[in-house]
């Protein structure tokens, strides 16, 4: 019997106690929230996280980004914090300075949770040694998703939090019953075709610009006209060379796959001959297929 | 004392207007993954893709549905999951406000319906990427008789299909004998001769 046919059981699995808020401080809470006028101290918590959170925070507070014109300080003191800021995925041993740094923040107080890390533990969710989090033992009032979100996406973060913009993102749920069909990408290109240009122009350069440029090429592929002579212009109105270079290889492999009239007979008749081992006498039916072909 | 006020004038405020003024994101920034619903086949190449598991399939064989699920609170941003979508329904935007106040916003899902074999009735795959391939199939099919028989083919759940291989490999030996009879010692030992001499020829050959 293995370890996952038998979870451990529950009484020997210790499980964060959140904290809950009482209603005194909920309504102070959704006070401040509603018209919070004065400047806000905040006070940054690394819970274990890879420090690219930390990086983005400071770049936040860079002249480019600027957070201090509202009035967002970093403070060293939990004590004189309005906003707790905290980063990574709840480290076990974290857990503990982080509750010192929540019930050291005077009351009403925000909690952020930074990152991917913080918002469901990110890339290191399934972590033995984390918790996973940070709302699995703090009440957290706003999420900042990312990794690491960029000084725009945190400036987003505190505005919204402060009441500035309102939030964008909410919650889907699509139900589909079948009548919906998927589109075919490029229907009139051969598939082969397709893959394989794919393939080579993400060889050529990655697989995002790759994914782009092949896009380009067939659309230029299933314009209306020569096939070649669109290409050809396609190229031709590139400005940027690196991008004509991408098209030139992927004419140059288009050209091979193209096959001429005789090429395609001569493949068929090698084909056919394949179909009837030597020694074999062809039934009516292949006789006459290699008839047509004109094989003997 | 002028130079450095001369020198503010000239370098100006580099200070960015966000948020007050929207924020221009330059191209390949990479922000919210944007799914297409309509173009996804729920074929889960994401969900294996996705390196913290942002993006679950969850199967309800029961109720006959697939379920792709995301959780942008744990997106890392990476792109693998756009890389592999065979119908590109799944691309990195530049979208980049995605804070929330409420856990829940941060997820997203689309079930989609699932696909019964035509032979035992069982549910064994998402309806749409089941079309997908048919349409692929008959793109490259020569005649309408080989995409028929290709979109019957697809509708059968493999194990009817390894089910019908191994009736067929039965009545074959019912009716024409073992196919592969053992081979005799002295066959045995031709053809570990045999592959002895092809050896000792590839290392000639990788000599030279
Ligand atoms: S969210 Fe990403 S960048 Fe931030 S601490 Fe976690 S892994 Fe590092
Ligand atoms: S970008 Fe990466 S982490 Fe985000 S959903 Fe796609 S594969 Fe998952
Ligand atoms: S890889 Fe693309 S088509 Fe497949 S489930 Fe993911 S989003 Fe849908």
């Amino acid at each position: 019997m293995t370890i996952v046919d038998r979870p451990l059981p529950d009484r020997l699995q210790y499980k964060p106690e959140k904290i809950e808020l009482d209603e005194s401080v909920k309504k102070a809470k959704a006070a401040l929230l509603n018209d919070i006028k004065r400047s806000v101290y905040i006070y940054r918590c690394d819970l274990g996280g890879c420090n690219g959170c930390e990086i983005e925070i400071f770049a936040t507070i860079t002249p480019v980004f600027d957070a201090e014109r509202f009035g967002i300080k970093n403070t060293p003191s939990p004590r004189h914090a309005d906003i707790l800021v905290y980063t990574g995925a709840v480290t076990r041993p974290m857990r503990v300075p982080a509750l010192r740094a929540y019930h050291g923040a005077p009351d009403p107080k925000l909690v952020i949770s930074y990152g991917a890390c913080g918002c469901t533990g990110g890339i290191f969710h399934d972590n033995y040694c984390v918790w996973g989090g940070t709302d699995r033992i703090l009440p957290v009032d706003v999420y900042i998703p990312g990794c690491p979100p960029t000084p725009a996406q945190t400036i987003y973060g505190f505005a919204m939090a402060l009441g500035l913009l309102g939030q964008k993102l909410h919650h889907k749920d699509i139900v589909e019953d079948g009548s919906v069909k998927a589109q075919l990408r490029f229907a009139d290109v051969p598939y082969k075709v397709r893959t394989t240009l794919e393939r080579e122009a993400r060889l050529y350069s990655g697989y995002r610009i790759g994914q782009d440029l092949s896009d380009e090429f067939m659309e230029a592929l299933e314009r209306d006209g020569s096939v070649f002579a669109n290409i050809n212009d396609l190229i031709a109105a590139q400005s940027d060379s690196r991008k004509a270079e991408v098209f030139r290889k992927l004419r140059g492999d288009l050209e091979d796959m193209v096959v001429t009239p005789e090429q395609q007979e001569a493949q068929l008749k090698k084909g056919l001959e394949r179909v009837v081992p030597h020694g074999d006498q062809p039934d009516a039916t292949t006789q006459a297929i290699l008839r047509g072909a004109g094989v003997q | 004392m002028f130079k450095p006020i001369k020198e503010m004038m000239r370098v100006g405020n580099a200070t960015t207007k966000y948020p007050f003024a929207p924020l221009e994101r330059p191209e390949g920034a990479r922000g919210k993954p944007e799914h297409d619903s309509a173009n996804c086949i729920a074929c889960a190449a994401c969900a294996v893709a996705c390196p913290p598991n942002a993006i679950q399939m969850v199967v309800d064989p029961k109720g006959g549905t697939i379920m792709w699920f995301i959780n942008y609170g744990r997106c890392i941003f990476c792109g693998r999951c756009e890389e592999v979508c065979p119908t590109k329904c799944i691309k990195l935007s530049r979208e980049f406000e995605l804070a929330v106040m409420d856990k829940n916003d941060l997820e997203e899902t689309c079930t989609y319906p699932l696909q019964k074999c035509s032979q035992c009735g069982k549910y064994f795959a998402s309806a749409k990427e089941v079309a997908y391939a048919g349409d692929i199939l008959e793109q490259q099919a020569e005649n309408d008789e080989e995409a028929k028989r290709a979109r019957e083919l697809l509708s059968v759940c493999p194990t009817c299909k390894q089910k019908a291989d191994a009736y067929r490999a039965k009545r074959r030996v019912d009716t024409v004998g073992d196919p592969t009879p053992d081979p005799t010692p002295e066959q045995m030992d031709e053809a570990r001769k045999q592959a002895d001499k092809n050896k000792a020829e590839r290392r000639k050959e990788a000599r030279f």
